[in-house]
């Protein structure tokens, strides 16, 4: 329980710096200075200490929806087993309270975005709600994926010591949905190629456009609930990949540490040697995304 | 069981008293309310004290039609739906009070409140009716008053089209149930349902022309893919307070006929349950793209019935599998899905249309695209709505996630077993699309219709008058206690399931969802909690800092206007591109227009060309009909004679 709640803080205390590193390994390769590795958190201290605009058309769904989006953010934390091998509450079907919780911060920041009656936030929202569907699906095979490699309902078990027994015999699957996840990472957290984070035009972002009118406080919640899911879906990926269930809680969550940063790392690589996507082309790569898990699910089910 | 027939008594009596007074005075209405809500009371107290653990009393009337005595009894299955039928149809009749007020000035609503009264007898007969004959009768006589009471509006064509419409696939429907009691009748000595269940093993081919059957008759009745095509007309076509109870009610009694028939004849054939399995999943995914075509708000949740009829035959064929290939565990938990979520989807679904027929009342419009901003004028209704879109979408901490989750319980847990059943895992790829899926969708609803600034001249009266409102609260509340406290519901749910999956209640996998369930709750409490305690902390935050009102954001523009917004149609254009060829959408663009229309793609695209082609090839057959006499006489000798030499030949 204590290697847990460790855990618990170690994702909260360095989420905002997964896109620090993620961007620090862009500049690197292109080889600008770029932003230093803690400008999330100055961002964040600064907002918070920052007075807010209001538009005159939101009502009290824009204010509400980034503490509903934090919250629901951080009880999806409690349920991923960080120390790899108990999570603070885990129980059968925990990966569908996880996924619907993500869906619950979703809905609120549409909704946010809806309140402003802007029309480019209006699009973001549509193009947020459409990828998500084809997200969710990738995501949901790849769970499946695990949950027969391990014959287990909850992420202690997927993510857990059944994974670490189920990789011999499981591996090509257990690859296949690890792949996915990573694709479903990059999606689900606006990076390229699905959505450019520093794109500078209204007309192609998706996330970024939907916080358009948000400042002060609001906003700090906002990046800081996307900088802690980033951390959660990385931490997911990590213990695919690196199944630790064998180890020691707390030399497991030092794995954990590592790992977290090769995926910031990863993530830095990926945008600097890819464009991102037609916005027509998402929905094509999601799906091949999603088929790559299903065959893992097929091979499984043989 | 006299304190049943008591209570429906007075549910009729409330009827006739509103016929009699016409609903004049607020006597009238209190009197018509008063004996709705009171015999409601009284006829679930049987129901509640059977699913409290009591055994189910029977009543038997002696009777002179062939296919023997009739019963009535109420066992925990009909207990169940008695608590949808009447817990549900009560709050619905309240709100029909408030709702047809307006109308009382210029039309007699005396006929829609006495038809909606015997509505609801009818539909607690159906689900107590222990014998073909009673039953049959019940179910018709629900089909005609739905009938009567969706033509409220009669003087509009388009709404007697869709009854027209909705009364011929009723009868199909009707017709595949005559048939289905006559080919069982051939095998049991009379039509008690108990001596239909003990004959079923004499059946010809394990009763599957029976289960055949009653997928057509109970298919049509639910709204099942392909067979809803009657179901968005007729339910927006009716007023709002009917379409609450066709949609959150009277489609559940198909569910309750395949539950029913399906446990008189299980164990089932495999087949049936992955049929059931793989209907849920087309008809959920193919519901919620065609909600999200819509242009219609009342349309539009029509169509998410088909959507949510869907999530619970998902459930069903997992219960009706796990029956069959031996899988207690995950029949029990299919099942409990099932039904919770035909009393989540009666909860939200009723609270959605509620909603729906405010905003209709206040504003005159059901365009979503003609509406926006109605938040600042109906603060009240818009939580209320909120919280049912929130439901409807699956969403913790309310109802409608408990029981998916119940659902994507089973789906994960039949991967885990050893035969062919694993397959069905796959299934929650397709419950996780129908959820994001509805989530686009309603987000869409609330967010246009609620959000931002009025987009036409529509904009709202006012809020909804009280007796509007205080059935919606009653609903919403619902649906956040059943999420709350989701450990408590499932426990009964689960036992609900076990029943049906006849296996022992809450024994090892069973129970240890029973304890999931109680995190869920848990969490749920805890998400509604610390969500409350950081709203509050971030307002005392934000009141020590400067605020500013502004214009939103136009990225530059400088004279923003309502018309500018996003509208419903853009917002739902992409996932609608993404899924063209299912949809139906037809679209007319040029340089400056751009009209999309949806289209019922099996009625308008399947049923009526079909049609059309058969009228043409009956034309050719005119000539044989020349409306004289001696042709006729003519054909008359030409068949006796071919008649005569049949018998020589032979």
């Amino acid at each position: 329980m204590l290697s847990a709640i460790a855990g618990l803080l170690l994702v909260m205390l360095v989420a905002p710096l997964l896109p620090g590193v993620a961007g620090r390994t862009k500049a690197i390769l292109t080889g600008r200075r770029g932003p230093p590795l803690l400008q999330l958190y100055y961002d964040l201290a600064r907002l918070f200490r920052k007075g807010v605009v209001y538009s005159t058309t939101t009502t009290w769904m824009f204010r509400l929806a980034p503490v509903v989006l934090a919250v629901s953010a951080l009880l999806a934390a409690c349920l991923i087993p960080l120390d790899g091998h108990a999570a603070i509450v885990g129980f059968a079907g925990d990966v569908i309270v996880f996924t619907y919780l993500l869906a619950l911060g979703r809905f609120v920041l549409v909704l946010a975005s809806l309140d402003t009656g802007s029309s480019f936030e209006g699009m973001g929202a549509s193009r947020e709600v459409t990828f998500a569907s084809f997200t969710e699906v990738a995501f949901f095979f790849a769970l499946i994926a695990l949950s027969l490699a391990t014959d287990s309902l909850s992420f202690a078990g997927m993510l857990g010591a059944p994974l670490v027994t189920a990789w011999p015999s499981a591996a090509p699957s257990i690859v296949m949905a690890a792949a996915t996840l990573f694709v479903v990472l990059l999606a689900e957290t606006s990076r390229v190629p699905f959505d450019d984070p520093a794109t500078h035009l209204e007309l192609t972002m998706i996330h970024e456009v939907m916080v358009l009118d948000h400042g002060g406080p609001d906003l700090a919640l906002i990046l800081y609930a996307s900088a802690l899911k980033l951390t959660l879906f990385a931490s997911i990926v990590i213990s695919v990949v690196v199944p630790r269930g064998m180890l020691n809680p707390f030399l497991a969550l030092a794995v954990l540490a590592a790992g977290l940063l090769a995926v910031g790392i990863a993530i830095g690589i990926v945008e600097s040697v890819m464009a991102r996507l037609r916005l027509t082309r998402v929905p094509q790569v999601l799906v091949a995304a999603g088929a790559l898990a299903a065959f893992g699910v097929i091979l499984l089910l043989r | 069981m006299t304190l049943f027939f008591i209570g429906l008594a007075a549910i009729l009596a409330g009827g006739v008293v509103a016929a009699v007074t016409r609903m004049r005075s607020t006597r009238a209405e209190a009197a018509f309310g008063g004996l709705v809500v009171a015999g409601s009371i009284l006829a679930l107290v049987p129901a509640l004290r059977v699913l409290g653990g009591a055994a189910s009393p029977v009543t038997t009337v002696p009777s002179r039609v062939p296919g023997g005595p009739w019963e009535f009894g109420i066992d925990a299955l009909a207990a169940f739906f008695l608590l949808v039928v009447l817990g549900v149809g009560s709050v619905i009749a309240i709100y029909g009070i408030g709702y047809l007020r307006a109308e009382r000035s210029h039309r007699s609503i005396a006929g829609a409140c006495l038809g909606f009264s015997a509505l609801l007898v009818s539909l607690a007969l159906v689900v107590t009716a222990r014998a073909a004959i009673p039953f049959l009768i019940a179910w018709e006589s629900m089909s005609v008053l739905g009938y009567l009471v969706i033509l409220f509006e009669h003087e509009r064509a388009d709404v007697r089209r869709a009854g027209l419409v909705y009364l011929v696939a009723t009868h199909v429907g009707t017709l595949a149930l005559f048939l289905l009691f006559a080919a069982w009748a051939r095998v049991a000595t009379d039509l008690r349902f108990d001596t239909l269940a003990a004959s079923a093993a004499n059946l010809p081919r394990q009763g599957q022309v029976i289960l055949l059957l009653a997928l057509v008759g109970f298919g049509v009745k639910a709204g099942l893919v392909p067979l809803h095509f009657w179901l968005p007309g007729a339910h927006s076509a009716a007023p709002s307070h009917v379409s609450a109870i066709m949609s959150g009610v009277v489609i559940k009694m198909g569910i309750y006929g395949l539950l029913r028939v399906g446990a008189l004849l299980a164990p089932t054939p495999a087949w049936w349950g992955w049929t059931l399995l793989s209907l849920g999943l087309i008809g959920g995914v193919l519901g919620v793209l065609w909600a999200l075509a819509q242009h219609d708000l009342k349309r539009l949740l029509a169509y998410h019935s088909v959507e949510n009829i869907g999530i619970i035959l998902l459930g069903m064929g997992l219960g009706f599998l796990g029956i069959t290939y031996r899988q207690p565990a995950v029949a029990a938990i299919g099942f409990a899905g099932a039904v919770l979520h035909t009393l989540n989807h009666a909860l939200f679904k009723s609270l959605l249309f509620f909603g729906a027929g405010s905003v209709l009342r206040a504003t005159g419009t059901r365009e979503i695209d003609k509406l926006g901003g109605l938040a600042r004028a109906m603060p009240v209704t818009w939580i209320l709505f909120l919280i049912g879109a929130a439901a409807i979408v699956g969403l913790p901490p309310l109802n409608g996630f408990v029981s998916e989750w119940l659902v994507f319980q089973a789906l994960f847990r039949s991967g885990l077993g050893a035969d062919p059943m694993r397959l069905a895992v796959i299934g929650a790829s397709g419950l996780a699309l129908i959820g994001t899926l509805a989530l686009a969708c309603f987000a869409k609803v609330a967010g246009i219709i609620f959000l931002g600034r009025p987009r036409s001249a529509a904009g709202a009266q006012g809020e909804a008058p009280p007796l509007l409102l205080a059935p919606m609260a009653a609903l919403a509340a619902a649906c956040a206690m059943i999420g709350l406290f989701a450990g408590q519901i499932v426990k009964p749910a689960l036992r609900a399931g076990a029943l049906l999956a006849r296996t022992e209640p809450l024994r090892g996998a069973s129970s240890d969802v029973a304890l999931a369930a109680r995190s869920v709750g848990l969490l749920a409490i805890a998400l509604t909690v610390i969500a409350a305690v950081g709203y509050g902390l971030l307002a005392r935050l934000r009141a020590r800092r400067p605020i500013r009102r502004e214009e939103t954001w136009g990225c530059g523009y400088a004279k923003p206007d309502p018309v500018m917004q996003y509208t419903a149609s853009s917002f739902a254009a992409p996932l609608l591109a993404a899924y063209a060829p299912v949809v139906g959408l037809r679209v007319q663009e040029s340089a400056t227009s751009f009209h999309s229309h949806p289209t019922e793609v099996v009625l308008e695209r399947t049923i009526q060309p079909l049609g059309y082609r058969v009228r043409s090839l009956a034309a050719r057959l005119r000539p044989i009909q020349q409306g004289r006499l001696h042709i006729y006489l003519f054909y008359m000798i030409a068949v006796l004679l071919g008649l005569i030499l049949y018998l020589v030949a032979a």
